[in-house]
């Protein structure tokens, strides 16, 4: 027997993932839990650990390749002959997609007994029995025929002709999409088509809530290429905050305190501006929520994300509960994600669900001032700027105005510049 | 209080209380009497209120439905059982001309209290001339008013609403439900009996039924379900008159339908359901409404090629699925 290794769903939002190497070949004996190949997803590379005992068997899928979730890309075999062997007919050979697919959404075909024609069961046995029949009377049930097809399998008469006088489904718009393109005020003959040509529901949907595709004809000759993965993530999640009612409020501090006791007790400055921000929440919890289409989220605990800046990109390793555990604790943690995301061993835990966001470019010396984007699921993010020739750096404080207001703002960063005028308070919560 | 019982004794059971409460109710019919009925629903009512009111006839439907339609004017109320609807061919004169017209014709004077039980479908290996579905022919009759029950609840509520109206009434059982059991609870205040309910509430298509497709959709449904694929399930419960509001709201939530009935597609019962549904819902359609329907042919005798001529669950689940894909 064996049984299929499938490409796994590594976060929400994973579709396909890469296969960036095997590190076994076919008929390598593997052990439950022992590493056989690194995927890619979105933001990481992650290991792929056997889930059995066995022997690697082929096909493989090609290293490099763009593969959805839940295909197969190779096998794990009972025994090192059958590893050794061809795939037997009736498996499938891994694909490589191009394109991020959906999962197979065919069932396998139900077991034979599902197959018998679909009807009213027959009288329990132990109901008395009809008296004996007249001339007109039905004869006893036939046994169970193996007849009806399974929606994998070949379609049946019935469906043949369900779908017959529906086979030039091409072009066009449905009555539906003609309906929402008048009512959001769009031109049925500008909108996008599906795959079969018809503009449907979804297509006007899409088309009105995307921005414009802007118009190259008179820019210079150029080339279209895709993003990366991470890429697409960013734009994607910074599209989304376009709804978010945003205003920022600036001040400045002078950070050579905190600059000088970073320097004597070893801390990392971004980790003490982090710790700064999460005691502040503590007095102001009113930070610490994220606006829902169904009301306020309270955090009970305060976890910050740090943007980084990872060359072809950006991501946010979160550090949890930022307030409540000691400083050294969260020195360990921070060294451990700054190497993660160096190495973009980074998973959706480390990354995703931060309370409140730091956006540091405070080692660009021509900062003077920058403001950031709240992502959704909180409510702030702290801009740090470069200092001045007199050590004053500008802060600037991006917020949901849905859930706090100027006034809040002007009172979390008067709290934050009094933290930062005395580090040694950063040590103990 | 609910129990759980099979077709044929909801149906026995509301015969039996109508015939208590009022001695004008009486049942007429091939072997209904002294045989029980071939598929047991008049069984016991012979000895209970003897060959009077419980009267066999001889081989002759349109005599003894003739003879129910004259009763009816009368003033009583026979319950005429045609022992299958293929039989009922021989007795269209007295319901088409005669029980579906007189009461228009009389301005309303002469009542028609007239209730014609009949089974119908195809059931298993009675060819072709046994396993006909001629809804679409009583449709197509004004003044005749057709339900098909596909519960206990509903044979036991219908039967007993056809009965006490004053209008022409069809009760469309089907061969393959009588031993279909389900809850009934006599107590439950009954809904109008040419109601339609959503027996399963989805959001990705409807599903149209009547009788036992009705029973096979929510089949279906819950197999879809396991898919990802929500359907709608509506029992139409009655298919003269229709009740559109029910299919109405429901395609304006789901935007797509699937009519499923085993009467032939040619112009049968889902040809009109989906005539209508179309000018009712045409801004709300993502597709145009699909119909799994019989073949257009006499069924066959063989069993594999009998259970190919009418929609089964893989059917439906297959149509659904090509349905949702088309129209997303």
């Amino acid at each position: 027997m064996k049984q299929p290794i499938i490409m796994p769903v590594l976060s929400d939002t994973m579709e396909v993932g890469r296969l960036v190497r095997w590190l076994k070949k076919p008929g390598d004996p593997v052990k439950k839990g022992e590493v056989i190949a690194e995927v890619e997803s979105d933001k990481a590379v992650m290991e792929l650990e056997a889930f059995s005992d066995g022997w690697i068997a082929g096909p493989l899928a090609p290293e490099g390749s763009e593969i959805a979730v839940k295909q197969v890309i190779g096998w794990i075999a009972d025994n090192p002959e059958e590893a050794k062997g061809e795939a037997a007919p009736t498996e499938t050979a891994p694909e490589a997609a191009a394109e991020p697919a959906p999962p197979p959404e065919k069932p396998a075909p139900p077991p034979p007994e599902e197959q018998a024609p679909a009807a009213a069961p027959p009288p329990p046995k132990e109901a008395p029995k009809p008296p004996p029949a007249p001339a007109e009377a039905p004869p006893p049930p036939p046994p169970p025929q193996a007849t009806a097809p399974s929606p994998g399998g070949t379609v049946s008469p019935v469906v043949t002709a369900a779908l017959e006088p529906r086979r030039p489904a091409s072009g066009g718009i449905t009555p539906l999409a003609r309906e929402l393109a008048a009512e959001l005020g769009l031109d049925p003959d500008t909108l996008p088509a599906g795959a079969d040509g018809v503009v449907r529901a979804g297509q006007v949907l899409a088309a009105a809530l995307t921005a414009p595709a802007p118009d190259l004809s008179h820019n210079p000759p150029h080339q279209v290429e895709l993003p990366s993965a991470l890429r697409w993530k960013v734009a994607l999640n910074m599209q989304r905050t376009t709804d978010t009612p945003m205003f920022r409020v600036t001040t400045t501090a002078d950070l050579r305190p905190l600059r000088d006791f970073a320097h004597e007790g070893e801390w990392s400055l971004t980790l003490l501006l982090a710790r700064a921000c999460a005691l502040a929440l503590t007095a102001h919890p009113l930070f610490n929520q994220a606006w829902t289409p169904k009301g306020l989220a309270r955090f009970e605990r305060i976890d910050i994300g740090i943007a980084m800046d990872i060359g072809e990109g950006l991501v946010t390793p979160v550090l949890r509960d930022m307030a409540g555990r000691p400083l050294e604790e969260l020195a360990e943690d921070w060294r451990i994600l700054k190497d993660k995301t160096q190495r973009r061993r980074l998973r959706p835990e480390d990354y995703e669900g931060a309370t409140f966001y730091l956006s540091n470019l405070g080692t660009f010396p021509g900062v003077r001032q920058f403001d950031a984007i709240v992502p959704l699921g909180s409510s702030a993010i702290l801009a740090v700027a470069a200092a001045d020739a007199e050590g004053r750096t500008a802060l600037t404080l991006s917020c949901d105005h849905r859930v706090v207001f100027g006034a809040d703002a002007a009172r979390f960063l008067d709290t934050l510049v009094t933290r930062l005028k005395q580090p040694e308070t950063l040590v103990k919560p | 209080m609910a129990e759980e019982v099979l077709i044929w004794q909801a149906l026995n059971r509301a015969l039996d209380e109508l015939m208590a409460a009022d001695e004008d109710v009486f049942i007429l019919g091939e072997d209904v009497g002294l045989y029980g009925g071939s598929y047991r629903v008049t069984e016991g009512l012979y000895a209970k209120y003897g060959e009077w009111r419980v009267r066999d006839t001889p081989i002759s439907e349109d005599s003894f439905t003739g003879l129910g339609v004259g009763a009816a004017l009368m003033g009583l109320r026979p319950v005429v059982e045609i022992m299958t609807v293929n039989f009922a061919l021989l007795a269209l004169d007295a319901i088409i001309n005669m029980a579906a017209k007189v009461p228009f014709m009389s301005g309303g004077r002469l009542p028609m209290g007239l209730t014609i039980r009949t089974p119908g479908g195809v059931a298993k290996q009675l060819a072709a001339q046994h396993s006909q579905r001629l809804e679409h022919t009583l449709m197509n009759v004004p003044g005749l008013r057709i339900v098909v029950p596909a519960t206990p609840q509903d044979a036991y509520w219908q039967l007993k609403q056809a009965v006490l109206s004053d209008e022409p009434v069809i009760v469309l059982e089907h061969e393959l439900l009588y031993f279909h059991k389900g809850p009934l609870d006599p107590t439950a205040p009954p809904p109008p009996p040419h109601r339609a309910v959503v027996r399963r509430p989805g959001r990705d298509l409807t599903l149209v039924a009547y009788s036992k497709m009705a029973v096979l959709a929510g089949q279906a449904a819950e197999r879809l379900a396991e898919q990802g694929i929500e359907a709608e399930v509506i029992d139409l419960r009655s298919l003269s008159p229709i009740d559109w509001q029910t299919c109405v709201d429901s395609v304006a939530r789901t935007h797509r339908v699937l009519i499923v009935e085993e009467d032939c597609r040619f112009a049968g019962a889902g040809a009109e359901i989906a005539a209508d549904l179309t000018e009712r819902c045409f801004t709300q359609l993502e597709a145009a409404p699909m119909r799994l329907a019989g073949l257009d042919m006499p069924t066959p005798y063989n069993g594999t090629l009998e259970a190919q001529t009418i929609p089964q669950v893989d059917d439906i689940v297959a149509a659904a699925h090509r349905l949702v894909k088309e129209a997303s």
